[in-house]
């Protein structure tokens, strides 16, 4: 016969002005098998836990059902209180008189009765209840950093200082990110590059970094403290191991005439290239698609038509033949830092869900540009060498419109969130426009300022009060060609006048999206995403760079916009959560997972296909001569999240859920 | 006839195979036979009385037929399907086995009927078969035949039934199930029910009263043909074994029309169709969802 205590907490008022604890307590006290039964004003309280510790030692207990709030709130303060008086833990279980009884209802008299109800249910459930221990899974303490800009830079050398070994993987053929395109940066206005190269080159030094640039995820397989990542290694057509970055491969490329994605589109490069004379690692990449020798043998042309780059390299590192090359790594935990693009706000679109803005002539008038490529231009090392010049006939532009909250916080045409950095860089971007053209005039349409943040206000107020920039508040309507100008359509909605200004450029401040293939790549990971392909995160305040699936964990502009210092503060978090993870050598995790009757199980493997976690195996059974006897499933108990989708599946009931078994579900629901 | 004997005999003299599981008669009728001797292959017989499933016996759980070694195996098209939802749920290794498919006129409803086989002999899961041999033969033997032309609507009697109100459907299936004895015959002879140990025979929980009352009665057969629900290969064995007379076939066709208006699947001789349990598509119907 069990011998089972019954608590029934009060709540303060919030269980006991509805049901009649003190009732409840009695009538457990009753059921055959309960050998004690008392009711309390707060059970989690330190006195109410005494009273449980104290209960299991003089009874004699072997089973605890405290009748309170919901099993998410004190599960784990009871059982802990369990464990204190020498009780398994799992022994103990909470009935929820509260958000499914006290909160929900009026009538005293009912409610009492159904607490008595949710009480007697678990009170014959844990009668069938076993002791469990928690389990301990091994952990591989590596960590994996997809994406090379400064979130994962900063995330890859913390984690490495922290002393444990990283890789990372970079889908470009350097590392930098969109960091690395940036003139200078808010509210500090320091040099964007002069900040970042070191950091670059430290990554490449360290002797616990991995980089892996050119490279993508192909595939992830495993869990947390396991997984198990399969890394495309991306075709330079360079030896690496040969390459010394001499360059003069790319000085000797006939083919000087491609739009450079570094530059964005306003400067040029060669077919084999490194994108920045910073890159890291310093080692060009072939664009096979531009590349006059792929282009003949795409062609059929028998004949070798280039290869020029190869007859000047002093130490045959060139490979025209290389292949796409796979790596498999195993790591404990994996940060996704993949960053952001730009909403190409151009009329066409990839998805249904963008519309693009027609009006604004972006991609057909020249000097209509957006705030990435006024990065490049404002750059000391851009196509310009700083000077900011118009894209169309390389005029110096003396009035400049810059257009904000293009594709942000707008719900017909673009996304409704805001992409929250564009405040601030068009600010700074007409300070440095006043720094650089003395005479000129920026004039800004804005809908708020959003500037929160140390030192932000302060920096729109310079850009406004010292660098002289118009701020006016309200939308464009229209940005058309008036001769060598751009006419620019508004309303000013302060004053209520409709603005017509033509301005000699005009920068649009578009929103910020997702990389492309984020999605992709969510899916292998696991990990859920929002309609814009944003990663979530587990909890938007509590669980802030952790995803919902363990071990996988998000810095930077890959889970929402985000400007520098919050990337670096996210990467570094996700640093210290694995670092975390990784200071001890095993994992311990609650035992509530699927368990398979190796005797009665069939192996028809129905469990395998509806697991949505992957975490059902094939186990051999053989006898002692190693023969094999069958083939069945088996749990991965890293993996399994407990969530019985197999145990409803398995036609002989052959899976049991720990904590949830058949019996101890039968039993309580035959006491209803 | 003699085609099907040589096959086996060859297959036998040059231990291809163990054994050959067919079909053999004496003066009750057709039953299923092994063969390991070749001279024992003159025993095997086909035609429209051998309506066994003999891929039942090659689950292996029949561990008595699985000490045999290599088989071959007498399939009809229906029957491959046993031997298609085997490989599918992991029970049988196609490269293991050896199939001769036999090309059918059709079964009779009844096997121990004397009169010849035509509309109002032929089993209604004939109506409207091919005859044709399976895909998956490794041998095929025999001229093609035709099936006659089936007698009437296969379905009928389940119009019927579909017609009533549901306390006329309820009172009709408690005067059928009543009679179960729980002999579990339809389990026995099922070649889809493999399982080491039954629901039914699990007894912490007891799922399923065991004693032969209505409730466990209900209890058995509901979750019998549930359990086949997108597997049962219509083979109308259950129904045959049944003692009592239960219409077993009513349960196994109604879920089969209801897997094939909710989720497009008939069960066919294909093994590499995925099985509906366990396999999602975006469209699947979901308006019994709450």
């Amino acid at each position: 016969m069990s011998r089972i205590g019954v608590f029934i907490c009060h709540c303060g008022e919030n269980i006991g002005r509805t049901v009649d604890c003190a009732q409840v307590a009695q009538a457990m006290g009753e059921l055959p098998g309960v050998v004690h039964s008392v009711d309390y004003k707060y059970m989690c309280s330190d006195p109410g836990q005494a009273l449980i510790k104290q209960a299991i030692k003089e009874h004699n207990l072997d089973g605890v059902v405290v009748g309170a709030c919901s099993p998410h709130m004190h599960e784990k303060t009871f059982r802990k209180a369990a464990a204190a008086a020498g009780l398994n833990p799992y022994l103990c279980e909470m009935a929820n008189i509260r958000e499914h009884c006290s909160w929900i209802h009026e009538d005293r008299a009912e409610a009492t009765e159904k607490a008595k109800g949710l009480v007697r249910f678990i009170v014959e459930k844990i009668k069938y209840n076993r002791p469990l221990s928690n389990i301990f899974i091994p952990v591989n303490r590596r960590a994996l950093v997809i994406g090379g800009g400064i979130a994962g830079i900063q995330a890859a050398l913390d984690i490495a200082d922290g002393g444990r070994e990283v890789i990372l993987v970079e889908k470009e053929s350097s590392i930098g990110g969109h960091m690395s395109q940036l003139s200078e940066t808010f509210p500090t206005l320091d040099c964007s590059q002069c900040i970042l190269t070191p950091r670059m080159v430290e990554v490449a030094q360290h002797p616990r970094i991995k980089l892996l640039a050119y490279s993508e995820v192909e595939s992830v397989d495993g869990y947390i403290g396991n997984f198990e990542v399969k890394i495309r290694q991306k075709a330079r057509s360079i030896d690496v191991s040969k390459c010394n970055g001499c360059g003069e491969c790319t000085k000797n490329c006939p083919n000087k005439k491609i739009p450079s994605e570094f530059e964005q589109g306003l400067g040029f490069r060669t077919a084999i290239y490194v994108p920045f004379p910073q890159a890291v690692p310093n080692i060009p990449v072939l664009d096979r698609d531009n590349c006059a020798l792929f282009k003949g043998r795409a062609k059929g042309v028998k004949k070798q038509v280039c290869g020029k780059c190869a007859t000047v390299c002093g130490r045959r590192a060139i490979d025209f033949d290389q292949q796409d090359s796979f790596i498999t790594e195993k790591v404990g935990a994996i940060i996704v830092a993949t960053g952001y693009q730009l909403y190409w706000i151009g009329k066409e679109q990839e998805s249904e869900i963008l519309h693009g803005y027609g009006e604004y002539g972006y991609g057909t008038i020249p000097d209509v540009i957006d705030g990435l490529q006024f990065e490049r231009l404002a750059s000391a090392s851009g196509p310009t060498g700083g000077k900011i010049l118009r894209p169309s006939d390389g005029k110096e532009p003396k009035k400049i419109v810059f257009l904000q909250c293009i594709g942000s916080r707008d719900r017909a045409k673009g996304m409704e969130y805001c992409s929250k950095i564009c405040c601030m860089y068009v600010a700074k971007h007409t300070m440095l426009y006043h720094h650089k053209v003395h005479d000129g005039k920026a004039i800004v349409f804005y809908m708020d300022i959003r500037a929160g943040g140390k030192g932000y206000d302060e920096f729109v107020r310079r850009a406004i009060e010292e660098s002289h920039a118009l701020y006016l508040r309200g939308r464009v309507s229209s940005l058309t060609r008036n001769g060598d100008t751009i006419r620019v359509q508004g309303v000013d909605t302060l004053s209520g006048e409709p603005v017509s200004i033509d301005a000699d450029m005009v920068v649009l401040a578009t929103a910020m999206r997702p990389q492309p293939g984020i999605t992709s790549l969510a899916q292998k990971l696991s990990v859920s995403y929002d309609l814009h392909g944003f990663l979530n995160e587990a909890h938007p305040k509590l669980r802030p760079v952790e995803t919902n699936t363990a071990g996988i964990f998000v810095a930077g502009a890959c889970q929402a916009p985000r400007d520098i210092p919050d990337s670096v503060a996210m990467a570094s978090a996700t640093a210290s959560k694995v670092l975390g993870l990784f200071s001890n050598e095993q994992l311990e995790r609650e035992p509530l997972i699927a368990r398979v009757d190796r005797q009665t199980c069939t192996g028809c493997f129905h469990c395998e296909r509806v697991c949505p976690y992957g975490a059902v195996e094939r186990f051999e059974v053989k006898d002692r001569k190693g023969n094999l006897i069958k083939v069945i499933a088996e749990v991965n108990q890293g993996v399994c999240q407990g969530c019985g989708t197999c145990q409803a599946t398995c036609p002989s009931k052959s899976i049991e859920l720990d904590g949830f078994t058949d019996e101890q579900i039968f039993a309580a629901v035959n006491a209803l | 006839m003699e085609e099907l004997r040589e096959l086996a005999k060859k297959l036998l003299q040059e231990k291809q195979v163990n054994a050959v599981v067919g079909y053999e008669c004496d003066r009750r009728g057709v039953r299923p036979a092994f063969v390991d001797d070749p001279a024992g292959c003159d025993r095997l017989v086909f035609d429209h009385r051998c309506v066994q499933n003999l891929p039942a016996y090659l689950s292996p759980r029949r561990t008595n037929v699985a000490g045999l070694g290599r088989l071959a195996v007498v399939v009809k098209q229906c029957d491959a399907r046993a031997v298609a939802g085997l490989i599918r749920e992991s029970q049988l290794k196609r490269e293991n086995l050896v199939l001769i498919g036999v090309r059918c006129g059709g079964v009779a409803a009844n096997p121990n009927e004397s009169r010849e086989l035509g509309a109002e002999t032929l089993a209604l899961r004939c109506y409207g078969c091919s005859g044709t041999e399976t895909a998956m033969a490794d041998y095929v033997v025999g001229e093609p035949k035709t099936v006659p032309a089936a007698g009437g609507d296969r379905d009928a009697r389940l119009a019927e039934i579909e017609k009533m109100s549901p306390e006329e459907r309820l009172a009709l299936w408690k005067e059928w199930l009543s009679r179960c004895t729980r002999c579990h015959a339809c389990r026995q002879v099922c070649p889809m029910c493999f399982c080491e140990r039954c629901v039914a025979e699990k007894t912490q929980p007891n799922w399923i009263e065991s004693s032969p009352h209505i409730q466990g009665n209900f209890s058995w057969n509901v979750t019998r043909a549930l359990h086949l629900a997108g597997r049962c290969v219509d083979c109308g064995e259950c129904e045959r074994a049944c003692p009592a007379q239960i219409p077993l076939g009513l349960l196994n066709r109604k879920l089969a029309k209801i897997m094939s208006a909710r989720y497009g699947f008939a069960v066919t001789d294909d093994p590499s169709t995925p099985a509906p349990i366990g396999s999602y598509r975006l469209d699947d119907g979901q308006e019994f969802i709450l």
